[in-house]
């Protein structure tokens, strides 16, 4: 264990803090990691082969378990117990998800892996619409690369060269398990639309790798995973930090703000104990944040002083603003083609193992809307869950041997198609300090705006057309409960999970808070590593890239650290 | 009494748990910091606790809240279970499996879903049982099959059949074969794919 002084210390322990912690301890620096959450060790906290019956109320969801009962998370979910947030009057809907565990986020993601592409990273530049990044995909892909033979990605193929959906170099992948037989039979529904159907990267290690366990192909990867066969700060990030012995972790310390010293540099943080109300102060030569976009942001508005009154790095009231989130709906089909199949087990490797990249990247004009989506698709003879009575309809009277016969049949039947698209960030889409609002410890919390713009609207329309195009063509029924209206079907903001931006890095100070590295214009030995940074919100999963950047600015902090410029 | 009059319910819940919903063991109940606690009340009692937002996932407790159904009710349930899912040659009946205590449990849940699910399920038992409880078997079939396609039916069916197929019996008799450690996953075998292959033909695909 590391103890003061500290080279660095980094706020948060997801997907950005726990690659910082890897790389920088590693690099041979002493760093302090700070968690608002309680320990949590996978390895002994994940019910792996547990079944519904025995889990209260069959595992359904409740507000104390939103995701159902044995989803990972703890302490967490839509609310977080004595850590409010509000939204504007006026404000479309914003629901934020927060968990209060070390690893964050990382223990209950979707596993789904995949890189920006190209024209992600100058959206401006090739629509008028967005901003460009300061980087480009060429910066960022050598960082892909290492990050997913760390990590551990499946989705293995020849390459495609599709457009903006990128290949990963030879050796960066391992094979995914095959297609189940829902996959094979959307895909050709999807292959005479002449649309592709490809393999899902997932953060699921498929194939015999070095120092990590291999998927048992059983159990869903949102408990968690006891053997380390995904990927989550907590398997694969933090015990190897912890074992170079730079690494010290202090959990349920909740920080409120970045201090600073008399010529304007961090010289550590100060945050409150969660189980104690103690406020304690820590120092250290540089200071990583990664609490997450919204708790980052936050962190930042909350540090004022005078020469930052309006909060740190906020001089140009950048922070907090380009809130964004990725655009969601799904709709679920019933296929009488897959009733009847003989058993097949499909538990498979936990994320999809095919999905649907964006395909209209040439023909955005004639579709009405700028920016695409991919298509995430769920099925098969999964684990029944409490939902499978909706296999029998409320009108059929069907009791008895009947009734077992007509779910044994049905049961597997159903496919649900989920979009993901990009969402354009927005003037209207930001979050601040509330002027009134404080958490039970005295500290302001946010307050968020949010409006979907008309681009995001018809994106939605789209998907809803789509997926009931492609349920039509594979001889199903759409089920209750979808909308058409765009504007009806879209998500709320923030209900996918993915809030990016508030911190976004750029080519200067007017219109960024940090640089491409993460580092604070303001502020030198400052950074921020987590999904805060992102210049937009493409279709894809931003965990990968969130990872990647993070590797990327601590690469960053080390060289600086190393000639003394910190 | 007839043959195929109904077997009294034994409720599957010890007796132990049983008295530590009503107080008077006591322990379970304590709940740490961190506990959501809802407001919807009924009549003018507040609701108990729910499990709280960090509970033993790998060893889960039994749900902390007390049962509110009563011995009727609690009878009731199990012959409309039975009703629903009677024993087949194969597998078993929904009360052999503790489906009544389940619903119990569901019904008497603090959280917003159960909450209203208590509201159409509860009066549903109390109106069905001064029809079964004490009919002979044809006036309780008869009663049975009349309920069939009501909304309390409609509801009371989606809970039994989902707690019914998330057991390991349940899993049997539906057909669901994972869950289980393996090598590698091979995926679907060549009967699975002949028969899709059939599907996709006749669908043009």
């Amino acid at each position: 264990m590391a103890s003061e002084p500290y080279d660095v210390i980094i706020v948060g322990s997801g997907a950005g803090g726990g690659m910082s912690a890897y790389h920088l301890t590693k690099s041979g620096l002493k760093v302090l990691m700070l968690e608002a959450g309680r320990q949590y060790d996978p390895t002994t906290e994940t019910p792996m082969f547990n079944i519904p019956a025995q889990a209260p109320l069959r595992g359904a969801s409740t507000p104390d378990k939103p995701f159902g009962f044995y989803d990972a998370t703890v302490d967490g979910g839509w609310e977080v117990p004595n850590e409010p947030f509000t939204v504007a009057d006026g404000s479309e809907p914003f629901i934020w998800w927060r968990p209060r565990m070390l690893g964050g986020r990382t223990n209950h993601w979707g596993r789904i892996a995949l890189r920006f592409g190209e024209l992600d990273f100058k959206p401006r530049s090739r629509d008028g619409l967005g901003y460009d990044w300061p980087i480009t995909y060429d910066d960022l892909a050598p960082w892909y690369d290492k990050t997913e033979r760390l990590i551990g990605v499946s989705g293995a193929a020849p390459p495609r060269g599709l457009l903006n959906t990128p290949d990963s170099p030879a050796g960066c992948l391992m094979e995914s398990a095959p297609p189940r037989a829902f996959e094979i039979f959307y895909e050709r529904a999807f292959r005479d639309m002449g649309i592709p159907v490809i393999p899902m990267h997932g953060a699921v290690v498929t194939q015999a790798m070095e120092g990590r366990n291999t998927c048992i192909f059983a159990t869903p990867c949102g408990r968690g995973c006891s053997i380390g066969a995904n990927f989550q700060s907590t398997t694969v990030l933090l015990p190897p930090a912890m074992a170079t012995g730079n690494l010290t972790i202090t959990t349920d310390a909740l920080v409120y703000q970045v201090d600073l010293d008399k010529v304007g540099k961090a010289k550590g943080v100060s945050y409150v104990d969660r189980k104690t109300g103690k406020h304690h102060s820590v120092t250290a030569r540089s200071v990583v944040l990664a609490a997450g976009s919204g708790e980052t942001a936050r962190i930042l508005l909350n540090s004022k002083s005078a020469a930052f009154p309006d909060g740190l790095g906020n001089t140009n009231g950048m922070v907090g603003r380009y809130l964004m989130d990725s655009v969601g709906l799904g709709v679920q089909g019933r296929f009488p083609a897959l009733e009847n199949l003989p058993p097949t087990n499909d538990d498979g490797q936990g994320t999809q193992h095919t999905y649907v990249p964006w395909w209209g990247y040439e023909k955005q004009k004639e579709l009405g809307f700028p920016r695409g989506y991919h298509i995430e698709i769920g099925g098969g003879r999964r684990m029944p869950s409490l939902g499978i009575g909706s296999y029998v309809a409320d009108d059929e009277n069907l009791v008895g041997d009947a009734l077992r016969d007509k779910l044994r049949s049905r049961y597997g039947s159903g496919i649900g198609f989920d979009g993901r698209g990009e969402m354009i960030p927005n003037d209207d889409c930001y979050c601040e300090l509330d002027p009134d609002v404080k958490d039970k410890r005295g500290i302001p919390v946010l307050r968020f705006h949010w409006k979907w713009g008309d681009s995001e609207i018809r994106q939605a329309a789209h998907m809803v057309q789509t997926f009931l195009e492609v349920i039509d063509r594979l001889g199903g029924t759409p089920q209750p409960g979808f909308e058409t209206d765009g504007r009806k079907a879209i998500s709320k903001g923030g209900e996918m999970i993915h809030e990016v931006g508030t911190v976004r890095m750029g080519q200067d100070d007017k219109d960024s808070v940090v640089n491409q590295y993460g580092q604070s214009w303001a502020v030198p030995n400052l950074f921020v590593t987590d999904g805060a940074v992102l210049v937009s919100s493409p279709d894809k999963n931003p965990t990968l890239s969130i990872l990647a950047l993070a590797w990327r600015s601590s690469d960053h902090l080390v060289t600086l650290a190393k000639q003394g410029a910190l | 009494m007839e043959d195929d009059a109904p077997k009294p319910y034994v409720s599957k819940i010890d007796r132990r748990t049983a008295l530590t919903w009503i107080g008077i063991v006591g322990a379970a109940t304590a709940v740490g910091a961190g506990v959501v606690v809802y407001s919807p009340k009924i009549g003018s009692k507040p609701e108990a606790r729910g499990y709280g937002t960090d509970p033993n996932l790998v060893n889960p407790a039994k749900a902390p809240w007390p049962r509110i159904l009563t011995a009727d009710q609690l009878q009731t349930a199990a012959i409309l279970a039975d009703f629903i899912l009677p024993a087949s040659t194969t597998a078993p009946s929904a009360s052999t499996l503790g489906i009544p205590d389940f619903i119990d449990e569901w019904v008497s849940a603090p959280y917003p879903d159960q909450v209203a699910s208590r509201s159409k399920i509860v009066p549903g038992l109390s109106d069905l049982g001064r029809k079964v409880l004490k009919a002979s078997g044809a006036d309780r079939t008869t009663a049975l099959e009349a309920l069939q396609g009501t909304p309390f039916f409609i509801s009371f069916r989606k809970l039994t059949v989902g707690a019914y197929y998330t057991t390991e019996e349940g899993f049997k008799d539906i057909g669901y074969i994972g869950n289980v450690a393996r090598v590698s996953d091979p995926g679907p075998s060549e009967a699975v794919k002949a028969v899709l292959e059939r599907e996709l033909r006749k669908l043009g695909l």
